[in-house]
């Protein structure tokens, strides 16, 4: 079994899904369909295989593969994952396989949707096991690119200008990746671009990591979604199909964070001791901002989005404490925001998909007409608010301890932005699932015992993870050091 | 090695110019002189494919050089003249009393192109660049619109005599300052202010080839004016010869790379914001891929003016991965156009549906030139940034990269016209040609292949830049 490259094998499922979309014929809706749902439970599967295959007590990069790619400049095909990337690998991979199946009405194109779809997965597989720089910008410009047709021919609410705001704003992320990235390579000799060489200590002096820092921090904070460069992801979001803001939330504004984390701060340490008090500001402006502007927002889905700056904030603050706390934290609320906003979007796309109507107010008492589909909007809301019981309750927990250490006022200041998020979250379900009944969504029926599965896999990982942290933390301590 | 033999890739194509002059004297069919000259375009591509590891020098010394640099190029210029040619299986706008005629220049023309990249004496240049670009002023007048063709023709041919004049200028400025036309001895005689307004002067000459500011404004009025498959030979082959000569002009100046880089930096950067900024608000699909043209040009100076072997490697690379690119761009052109009117991005509403081959053509057209994996426009990005910061020029890459996100703006244009605009109602399926579908298949193949592994092609540009650093 150890011999296998499983990690490859993981990476190619939804490239083989791709062709296999590709050459299938259009007609065959329900075929295609199936091979997109097959690549994501075998890479689902694989991934869980991966986890348990995981030496945690070893550490550091393991199950590597690497292959000379363009040997002259040196330039490999490497990869590898440690305990971080096991966790984000396993979440793609929920996100993909549960993707599909929430998707399985889409009658539109269906042949394109899901060859665009399987491409993006692709690329955030690559990214999050790649080991090479040029590889992983490779996979990162696969995975960002998808986005734009999805959102712009499967999407509602000004989509066209939405998915050119986002493509846009994040190739404005690539730009300031491309000099970055390249700088690494070129100043530390023109040798390698491995990451886990250009790691290790010493490589970079404290002037050049300090100039390069930026470059990186905001180029991936982007995707990221780090306030003041948010602004593309509420309207993405909302004008995003189902399984697009599923993969888009849920996995591809991790993509940014992964890579600061990565390249950013696994690469350039000093120069993020340096800029932190900044970043980290930033990212704190960006949990209580998001909060409040989600408050004010009449759109299932623009609260959600809001949500989403404010929680990946909180992403962000976790990684700029530097801290085993905070870094455990931050890659634990990345894996729990991803599963929750894919419920959330899940829940809000089956609403939408019959009423047609995104608008808080014209919601009330959704919770007697459709008690099965509000309940899974209901527990994503707990997730949301940090309920115990739910996994993102810990990884918020670990990143404002690490703030209140680090950065006493900004954790302060970060946790006072829960109040908001608890406000906004209550008022949505005090309106719209709770409250005086609408007649008018009398009609509205239950999702098929079918459609049920993906949102109940998304509940039970919260859950799971909620109940027994201690699964996740050592996971991810494996790297950090610490439990 | 000095036998004739060296010069097989150029007599594979004087074959070809006398077979196409054959049969436009004795007044073939269209269809005829298409075939032979495809025959002949695979021949040469053979033939330049099996001397690629040539090395020589096969008439007097230091004339005429056959090494690695030249033999990469030349089969970059018959690879190129292969896919203009099989794209002029469709001839729409081309006059048609000409249509016959046309391969004749389309081999002359690339003959030049030959001569061109192995060129090293100054006159010997001079000769086989206006012998490229002769052949390509008539391409350009031959639209079967009178008017159009004589615009597009008339603003080369006057641009084109211009720059040439200019060129001569500073080639004999060349030679009075160093007294020979060698290139070799140019570049180890020394320098002197003299010598460098001189290259200077001749890089006029060699710029207009590339379409680089400030002599780029002939390329969207030809683009847009001349036959479909005159622009795609305009398009590929010719930028493959310019950067060639670029390496082969700029060898010359030697101890005085740093005078010529700044003015290289600023020609660049020109370029490629003019270029971008320009094509944002085109709304003639030929004339939009002119523009980007000139945005492209900027980006292959970034790797000629860093003087390195990184450098020309990667200009090299980007040049041979950017010619199947922009042939899947001219493809989908040719395909579309109905009468050979040029197809406006507002006709290419509802591709993804009259023809799903093409829809595919045109998004690995665009993604291929907005640099988005899997083609190889990332890693020649990649490449020429590599090379750039090699040099010590950050910003000059942040610059580059922010025109790159300019670019995808006008890119995803084209794609959200071709995939999310329905069809017109009287518009029906496309049926393509078996050539046109080989030839779309076998772009796409190369394209994704060199996006997925570009080791195969980033060898050959290696080994042809170690020729000259």
């Amino acid at each position: 079994m150890s011999d296998l490259p499983i990690l490859s094998i993981i990476l190619f499922c939804p490239l083989v899904a791709f062709v296999a979309t590709i050459l299938l014929p259009e007609s065959k809706a329900t075929a295609i369909k199936s091979v997109n749902a097959f690549a994501g439970l075998v890479s689902l599967i694989l991934s869980l295989i991966i986890w348990s295959q995981y030496d945690k007590a070893a550490g550091g990069f393991q199950m590597m593969e690497d292959i000379p790619w363009v040997s002259e400049i040196g330039i490999h095909y490497a990869i590898g994952v440690d305990g971080i990337s096991v966790v984000l690998t396993l979440l793609n991979a929920i996100v993909f396989f549960t993707g599909v199946l929430s998707m399985w009405t889409l009658e539109k194109r269906v042949k394109e949707y899901f060859a665009f779809m399987s491409l993006l997965v692709f690329g955030v597989f690559g990214v999050f096991i790649s080991l090479d720089i040029f590889v992983f910008f490779f996979f990162y410009e696969v995975a960002v690119l998808p986005m734009y047709p999805l959102i712009a021919i499967w999407g509602s609410t000004r989509k066209e200008y939405s998915a050119m705001k986002l493509t846009l704003f994040l190739m404005v992320g690539s730009a300031l990746l491309f000099p970055g990235l390249i700088a690494l390579y070129v100043e530390s000799g023109g040798e390698t671009w491995n990451l886990v060489t250009l790691s290790a200590q010493g490589t970079f002096s404290k002037g050049f990591q300090i100039f390069i820092y930026p470059l990186l921090y905001v180029g991936f904070g982007i995707l990221a979604g780090m306030w003041p460069f948010h602004s593309w992801s509420p309207i993405g979001h909302v004008a995003a199909p189902t399984a697009v803001s599923m993969l888009h939330a849920g996995v591809l504004m991790k993509l940014g964070a992964y890579g600061i984390l990565r390249i950013a701060i696994g690469v350039l340490p000093l120069g993020a001791a340096f800029w932190a008090p900044t970043f980290a500001f930033a990212a704190t402006v960006g949990i209580v901002y998001g909060a409040f502007v989600a408050m004010r927002q009449t759109d299932f889905k623009y609260v959600i989005g809001f949500s989403s700056v404010s929680h990946m904030g909180i992403v962000l603050l976790g990684l700029n404490t530097l801290g085993v706390d905070g870094t455990n934290g931050a890659v634990f609320q990345m894996f729990a925001h991803g599963v929750m906003t894919a419920l959330f979007f899940s829940a809000v796309g089956f609403i939408y998909d019959q009423t047609h109507d995104r608008d808080i107010r014209n919601f009330g008492g959704l919770v007697g007409q459709i008690p099965v589909a509000t309940s899974f909007f209901i527990m994503a809301a707990l997730c949301g608010m940090g309920v115990p019981g739910f996994a993102s309750f810990w990884a918020e927990l670990l990143v404002f301890i690490a703030a209140l250490k680090v950065f006493p006022l900004m954790g302060i200041a970060a946790i006072a932005g829960l109040i908001f998020t608890a406000a906004y979250i209550l008022r949505v379900l005090g309106k719209a699932i709770f409250g005086p009944k609408n007649p008018k969504w009398d009609h509205l029926v239950e999702p098929t015992a079918f459609l049920t599965i993906p949102r109940i896999i998304l509940i039970a990982v919260l859950l799971f993870f909620g109940f027994v942290p201690s699964v996740m933390l050592d996971m991810i301590g494996s790297v950090t050091g610490g439990r | 090695m000095n036998s004739p033999e060296l010069f097989c890739p150029e007599f594979a194509l004087l074959l070809g110019a006398l077979l196409s002059f054959a049969c436009a004297a004795i007044g073939t069919s269209a269809r005829t002189a298409w075939m032979v000259s495809l025959a002949a375009a695979i021949i040469a591509v053979g033939t330049s494919a099996l001397a690629l590891p040539y090395e020589g020098q096969p008439f007097f010394a230091d004339i005429y050089t056959v090494d690695a640099f030249s033999q990469v190029l030349k089969l970059g210029i018959s690879m190129a003249l292969l896919f203009a040619i099989a794209i002029a299986q469709r001839q729409d706008s081309t006059c048609s009393q000409a249509r016959p005629e046309v391969h004749f220049f389309f081999y002359l023309s690339s003959l030049g192109m030959m001569m061109l990249v192995s060129a090293t004496e100054l006159l010997t240049l001079y000769v086989a660049l206006e012998l490229s670009a002769y052949g390509l002023y008539i391409l350009a007048a031959l639209h079967r619109r009178e008017r159009i063709g004589s615009e597009a023709a008339a603003k080369y041919i006057l641009f084109g005599a211009a720059a040439s004049a200019i060129s001569l200028y500073g080639i004999s400025l060349i030679y009075g300052a160093t007294q020979t036309t060698y290139i070799a001895q140019i570049a180890s005689s020394g320098g002197s202010p003299l010598l460098i307004a001189g290259i200077v002067l001749t890089l006029a000459g060699v710029l207009y080839k590339l379409a680089a500011f400030p002599v780029h404004a002939w390329a969207p009025d030809t683009y847009q004016g001349a036959p479909h498959e005159a622009s795609v030979f305009l398009g590929t082959a010719s930028k493959v010869a310019a950067v060639g000569l670029l390496l082969r002009v700029l060898s010359m100046a030697g101890s005085e790379a740093e005078f010529l880089r700044t003015t290289l930096i600023v020609v660049s950067v020109l370029s490629m914001s003019v270029g971008n900024l320009s094509a944002l608000f085109q709304k003639d699909f030929k004339r939009l891929l002119g523009f980007s043209a000139v945005a492209h040009a900027g980006y292959l100076l970034l790797g000629l003016l860093c003087f390195s072997k990184l450098g020309a490697a990667a200009a090299i690379f980007y040049v041979l991965t950017y010619v199947p690119i922009v042939v899947c761009a001219f493809l989908v052109i040719s395909a579309i156009s109905t009468n050979g009117c040029n197809p406006s991005i507002a006709s290419l509403a509802g591709l993804y549906k009259r023809s799903p081959l093409l829809g595919l053509v045109l998004l690995v057209a665009m993604f291929g030139l907005a640099g988005i994996p899997p083609t190889p426009g990332l890693a020649g990005k990649w490449f020429l940034f590599s090379a750039v910061i090699e040099n010590g020029h950050l910003w000059l890459v942040l610059v580059a990269a922010i025109n790159a996100t300019i670019s995808l703006y006008y890119y995803l244009m084209v794609v959200k016209a071709a995939y999310l605009a329905p069809p017109e109602d009287d518009e029906g399926e496309i049926r393509l040609s078996p050539t046109y579908a080989i030839t779309a298949f076998v772009a796409i193949a190369l394209v994704v292949f060199m996006g997925f592994y570009p080791a195969p092609i980033w060898t050959l540009a290696s080994t042809a830049a170690s020729a000259l650093f």
